[in-house]
C-alpha cells in the first residue's frame, strides 16, 4: 500500500476532500474547521512521512477531542442540519487519519459525497451548485483511478465526467417527476438566522438609509403581459399611520378590514409572477395596488399582502395589479388612524398650511400646492441628512431641507393631516433593475422606497410621492446603484448611459437571468409548482405520476442499454455484416466460425464440409476478402458480394 | 516473381524433409528483412536449414561457431600491425558477409553475443572509432540451444527483440525422417543447389513485400492482438511498438509468399507464434502455446 500508484491516488482524494470541505468554512465554527484542516494536512503530510501518522492512541484522544468540541458546540441543540454537518465533517477529518485499505478510500469518498450533499442545505445557488457538480467529479475520478491500473488524471476526470454526464437524462427525469414531501418542521433550515434585514414596521425618516446602496436582492418579477413604465412601479409594503411626532408605525388594520368598500379597477391588468427571497416578515411586496393572489396570500386592511406562513422561504407567487383604482368610502377607524398627531401642531406648521391654502382650498389644490413648495423652495435629495433628533418634521421643513423619500413622505403626511385630510405613510419598494436577459425585474434593497397616501372624495386612496417633486430622477430613471456612495452626490443613470451598455452589465444580467431561472425552476421545484409543470403534461395525480416516473426511468436505462449494444456492432462496417449473414446461412449445416478463424480458413472447412458448394463458397470468400480488405473496393463490387450472399443457399437435402 | 519464390521453397524442402512451414517461415523472415532465430536442441538441422538458405539465394556465407570464450573482435574484426607500411590496417572479421550464420549463440558471453547484436541494429561496425558498413542485404541466422542446457547465457528480452521471428524446428515426423535416413548426403546436396533467387531479386521483392496492402480491418486485429498482449494477465509484458511493426511486416511478407497483395487475418495467424512467441515469454520454446491464448480470444473478424 505505499506503491506510488497508492501515493497518487491519495494525493486525488485528499486534494478532492479539501475541496468539497470547502465551502463549509462559512458554514461550521472555526474550531471545527481548524480541526478538519489540522486532520487533512497531517494526512497529507503523512504521504511523505508515514511514520508520523497518529498511532491508534492518539487517534482516541483525537476523537475523544473531536466529540468535546462537537458537544461544546451544540447549543442549538442535537438535531438538524448544523449539528449533523458539523459531525460529518468530523468524522471525515477523523477517518482520513485512518486510511490503510483500499476499503477505508471508498468510505472515505462516499463520506465526502455526503458532506457534497450537505452544502445543498446551506446554499442553493448556481454557482455553488456547479461547484458542487465540479467537486464530484473529481471524487468520481478518484474512485476511477482507484480501479484502474494506472493513474492518467485526465483520463481519469474524462471518465468521470463522462459518467456523470451519462447520469443527467435520468436524474433529470427523477427530479421532474419524483413526488415531493413538504419538509418536516425541524428541517426548515434555521434560516431564520440569516433571513434579509428588510424594511422594517416602523420609520423614524433616516433609518432607509441604511438601505440605501445595499444591492441585496428581495424579490424580482415576471410579467407575463404588459409591463408597467416606471413611475407605475410602486411595490407596496407596510403602511405607517400612527405617529408620535418622530416615529411611524403600523396600527391594526384587522379592526376596519371587514368594512372596506371594495376597490374598482380601471386600465391594464399587470399579471406577474413574483418570486420573494427569504425574508424576516412576512411581506409580500405587490405592485401597487394587487388585486387577484392566490391562497396562502392574505391582504389586509392597508391592501397590503401577506403571507400567513413562513417568510424564511424563497417562494413564488402569481399576482394581478392594477395602478388605477378607486378605493371607494372611508371608514371611521380609518379616518381616526388617517388624522391621528401626536399633538397640536405647531404654530409655524400652522401657518405653513394656511400659506399653502390647507384650511380654506380643496385637498387637491393643497396636494399640489404642497409639492410645489417642495420643488420651489430650497429642497435637495440627500440619502446623508443632517441628523434631526427634535422636531424631526419642523427642522426638516424649515431648517435642514434635505434628506431622501421618508423624509418628505412623513413631513408631507404630516402636513396633510395638520389640514385635517387622511393621510399615511406606504412603504416598500420603487422600481427595479430591469434585465434584458430574462425579462424581469430585479428589486433590490436599495429600491426601498417610502411615499404617502391621501384619502380624496371620490378617488379613495390616493399615491402622492413627495420624493418625485424633489427629485424626479429618483422616480422616472434608476438609480445607478454601482455609482452611489453615501455622501456623495447621487447620480442618476440618464438615457444615454443606460444605451451604452457596457458587455460587464451584459454578462451580469446573463448571470442574474441564469440564476433567476435556476431558482425558479430548480430550487423552488416544489410540491405545488411541481403538480402544476405536471398537469400541463396531463399528470394529474400521484399515482400517474409514479408510473410515468418508472415507465420513464425503465425507458432510459432500456435506451442506455441498446445503445451499449448499438455502440459495439456499429464498428462492424456492411461487408462484414452480410459475411456474417453468410455465415448464419452455414449454420444449418452445422458450420459455426469460431472466433479465431478468418474468412480463409473457415472457407477450408466449409468447403471440407460441403463440397458441393466449393465454388460458391470460393466466391464469397473471395469477394469478402477483398472488399474487406483488399487495396480497391468498389460500390459494384459490394452489389456483387450482397448478391452472392443473397442467392447462397444450402441443398435442401442437407437440411433434412 | 511468385515462380522464384516457389521455387525456392521447392529446393529447400528437399535438402529439410517434412517442414515446409518453418521454411516457409525462415523465408518470410527473409523478405521481411528480419533476423533469424532458431532454437531447437542439436542436430534437427538448424545449420543445415541456414546452409541451404544461404546458397539458394546466392548470398556470401558465413558461418562463427560461438564458444564461451569467443571475443567481440573474433568477430567483428580487428586491426593487426603492418610490420611492412608501419601501420595498423583492419582485418575484417566474419561479420562482413551478407548472410552470417551464428552457431550456438547463448554459448557466447554477453560480450560477444551484443557485438553482434549491435550490428544486427545497425547494419554497421564501428572498431577503434572508424565505421564500417556492413555489405547489403545483411541477414543474421542465429541457432540457440534451449536454455536449460548446460553452458549457456540466455539471451536477453531486449535482444532477443532483435530477432523477427524465432521458428522451432522440432523433430521430423516418421515418414521424413525415413527418407532421411535413406537419402543423400545433405552435405554434397547442398553443395549441389542452384541459386534460385539472385540478391537484386531479392531485394526487389522485399520492396515489394513493404508494398503489401493493410485495410483498417486488419490494422484493427493487429491492434486488437497487441492490445490483448498488453491487458492480458497471461502475458506479465505486452508487446511493444517495434514488436507490431514486426509483426506487421511478417504478415505481409507472408501474403507476399502466398500471392496476395493484401494481408488478411491468417496471414497475422500463421506469423504469430514466430514474431510473438520469444517476445511474451523468452524461457519458453512453444510458441504455438504461448499464442494460443490470443488466437482464442482475439475474434478475427
Amino acid at each position: 500500500m505505499n506503491t506510488p500508484h497508492y501515493k497518487n491516488i491519495l494525493i486525488f482524494l485528499l486534494t478532492s476532500v479539501g475541496l468539497i470541505v470547502l465551502p463549509h468554512v462559512a458554514n461550521i465554527p472555526p474550531a471545527m474547521f481548524g480541526f478538519f484542516c489540522l486532520m487533512l494536512g497531517w494526512r497529507f503530510a503523512g504521504i511523505w512521512q508515514p511514520q508520523y501518522l497518529p498511532t491508534t492512541r492518539l487517534l482516541y484522544f483525537l476523537m475523544l477531542f473531536a466529540l468535546i468540541l462537537l458537544v461544546s458546540h451544540q447549543h442549538r441543540g442535537l438535531l438538524g442540519r448544523d449539528a449533523g454537518t458539523n459531525l460529518f465533517i468530523l468524522a471525515l477529518g477523523l477517518k482520513l487519519l485512518e486510511i490503510k485499505t483500499e476499503r477505508d478510500i471508498y468510505l472515505v469518498v462516499f463520506l465526502a459525497f455526503i458532506v457534497a450533499a450537505s452544502l445543498f442545505l446551506y446554499q442553493q445557488s448556481l454557482f455553488m451548485a456547479a461547484y458542487i457538480l465540479a467537486v464530484c467529479c473529481v471524487l468520481f475520478a478518484t474512485l476511477v483511478a482507484i480501479n484502474s491500473i494506472q493513474i492518467h488524471t485526465r483520463a481519469a476526470l474524462k471518465t468521470a465526467a463522462v459518467i456523470l454526464l451519462q447520469a443527467m437524462p435520468m436524474a433529470t427525469v427523477i427530479f421532474v417527476l419524483f413526488p415531493r414531501v413538504e419538509a418536516p418542521r425541524w428541517m426548515l433550515f434555521e434560516e431564520k438566522n440569516k433571513a434579509k434585514i428588510g424594511l422594517s414596521d416602523s420609520m423614524e425618516p433616516g433609518s432607509i438609509s441604511d438601505l440605501g446602496t445595499s444591492e441585496e436582492l428581495v424579490f424580482r418579477v415576471k410579467f407575463t403581459g404588459a409591463i408597467p413604465p416606471p413611475k407605475y412601479r410602486y411595490w407596496r409594503g407596510p403602511v405607517l399611520s400612527y405617529t408620535d411626532g418622530k416615529r411611524w408605525t403600523q396600527t391594526n388594520s384587522q379592526r376596519f378590514k371587514a368594512q372596506l368598500a371594495k376597490p374598482s379597477y380601471a386600465g391594464t391588468a399587470y399579471s406577474y409572477t413574483l418570486l420573494m427571497e427569504a425574508q424576516e416578515k412576512n411581506w409580500v411586496f405587490a405592485l401597487d395596488i394587487p388585486a387577484q393572489y392566490a391562497s396562502p396570500l392574505e391582504q389586509n386592511g392597508h391592501y397590503q399582502l401577506i403571507n400567513p406562513e413562513n417568510p424564511h422561504k424563497r417562494t413564488e407567487y402569481q399576482i394581478t395589479s392594477y395602478t388605477q383604482y378607486n378605493t371607494g368610502y372611508l371608514t371611521q377607524l380609518e379616518y381616526q388612524d388617517s388624522t391621528q398627531l401626536p399633538s397640536e401642531p405647531s404654530d409655524k406648521i400652522k401657518q405653513l398650511v394656511s400659506q399653502l391654502h390647507g384650511f380654506d382650498d380643496k385637498p387637491e389644490n393643497f396636494i399640489s400646492q404642497t409639492l410645489n413648495h417642495f420643488k420651489t423652495e430650497d429642497f435637495h435629495y440627500t440619502l446623508t441628512p443632517p441628523l434631526m433628533e427634535e422636531n424631526p418634521i419642523e427642522s426638516f421643513l424649515f431648517n435642514t431641507k434635505r434628506g431622501f423619500c421618508s423624509h418628505y413622505a412623513s413631513a408631507f403626511v404630516y402636513l396633510m393631516r395638520t389640514a385635517h385630510i387622511p393621510a399615511r405613510v406606504v412603504t416598500g419598494y420603487q422600481g427595479g433593475k430591469f434585465n434584458t436577459v430574462g425579462n424581469f425585474l430585479e428589486i433590490q434593497q436599495a429600491h426601498a422606497h417610502a411615499w404617502a397616501e391621501v384619502w380624496i372624495e371620490n378617488q379613495g386612496w390616493a399615491r402622492v410621492d413627495p420624493t418625485a417633486a424633489v427629485a424626479p430622477e429618483r422616480i422616472e430613471q434608476q438609480l445607478d446603484i454601482n455609482l452611489l456612495e453615501l455622501g456623495s452626490d447621487i447620480r442618476f443613470e440618464t438615457s444615454n448611459s443606460q444605451q451604452q451598455e457596457n458587455w460587464l452589465k451584459q454578462m451580469s444580467q446573463l448571470w442574474n437571468n441564469a440564476d433567476y431561472q435556476w431558482q425558479r425552476w430548480v430550487v423552488n421545484y416544489d410540491s405545488s409548482n411541481q403538480s402544476d409543470f405536471l398537469s400541463s403534461f396531463g399528470i394529474h395525480d400521484f399515482k400517474a405520476m409514479m408510473k410515468w416516473l418508472m415507465a420513464l426511468v425503465g425507458l432510459i436505462t432500456v435506451l442506455l442499454a441498446l445503445l451499449l449494444l448499438y455502440q459495439k456492432k456499429k464498428a462492424i462496417d456492411p461487408a462484414l455484416r452480410l459475411y456474417q449473414q453468410f455465415c448464419q446461412k452455414l449454420q444449418p449445416a452445422g458450420l459455426i466460425r469460431t472466433d479465431r478463424e478468418g474468412a480463409m480458413d473457415f472457407a477450408q472447412r466449409a468447403k471440407l464440409a460441403l463440397p458441393e458448394q466449393t465454388e460458391a463458397i470460393d466466391h464469397i470468400t473471395n469477394a469478402f476478402i477483398q472488399l474487406h480488405y483488399g487495396r480497391v473496393s468498389t460500390r459494384e463490387d459490394f452489389v456483387t458480394f450482397a448478391k452472392l450472399v443473397g442467392g447462397f443457399k444450402l441443398n435442401d437435402r442437407r437440411l433434412e | 516473381m511468385q515462380k522464384y519464390t516457389q521455387q525456392l521453397l521447392d529446393s529447400a524442402n528437399q535438402i529439410i524433409l517434412g517442414k515446409e512451414h518453418k521454411i516457409r517461415l525462415a523465408v518470410c523472415c527473409l523478405l521481411a528483412r528480419g533476423h533469424l532465430l532458431i532454437e531447437d536442441i542439436p542436430g534437427v538441422g538448424k545449420t543445415t536449414l541456414a546452409h541451404t538458405l544461404a546458397k539458394l539465394l546466392g548470398l556470401h556465407y558465413q558461418r562463427i561457431q560461438f564458444t564461451s570464450d569467443i571475443l567481440p573482435a573474433d568477430i567483428l574484426g580487428s586491426s593487426v600491425f603492418d610490420g611492412k607500411s608501419h601501420e595498423f590496417t583492419f582485418h575484417p572479421g566474419p561479420v562482413f558477409n551478407q548472410m552470417i550464420l551464428a552457431d550456438e549463440i547463448n554459448r557466447a558471453t554477453p560480450k560477444a553475443q551484443s557485438a553482434l547484436l549491435e550490428a544486427m541494429e545497425e547494419y554497421q561496425v564501428t572498431i577503434e572509432g572508424k565505421t564500417y558498413p556492413l555489405p547489403k542485404p545483411f541477414f543474421v541466422i542465429a541457432t540457440q540451444n534451449p536454455s536449460h542446457q548446460i553452458g549457456t547465457f540466455p539471451l536477453p528480452e531486449s535482444q532477443l527483440d532483435r530477432f523477427l521471428m524465432r521458428i522451432e524446428l522440432g523433430y521430423p515426423d516418421p515418414k521424413a525422417e525415413r527418407a532421411l535416413l535413406t537419402g543423400q548426403n545433405r552435405h554434397s546436396l547442398i553443395e549441389s543447389l542452384p541459386v534460385q533467387l539472385p540478391p537484386e531479386q531479392l531485394q526487389q521483392m522485399q520492396n515489394l513485400v513493404t508494398q503489401v496492402h493493410t485495410a483498417n480491418a486488419l490494422l484493427d486485429y493487429c491492434q486488437a492482438i497487441i492490445n490483448f498482449t498488453r491487458e492480458s494477465p497471461e502475458y506479465h509484458c505486452g508487446l511493444s511498438p517495434r514488436a507490431g511493426l514486426a509483426l506487421l511486416n511478417a504478415a505481409k511478407a507472408w501474403a507476399f509468399l502466398d500471392q496476395r497483395d493484401a494481408v488478411i487475418p491468417e496471414d497475422i495467424q500463421a506469423v504469430l507464434p514466430a514474431v510473438a512467441g520469444h517476445r511474451l515469454r523468452s524461457g519458453h520454446t512453444n510458441s504455438e502455446a504461448i499464442v494460443a491464448p490470443i488466437l482464442d480470444k482475439v475474434p478475427a473478424l
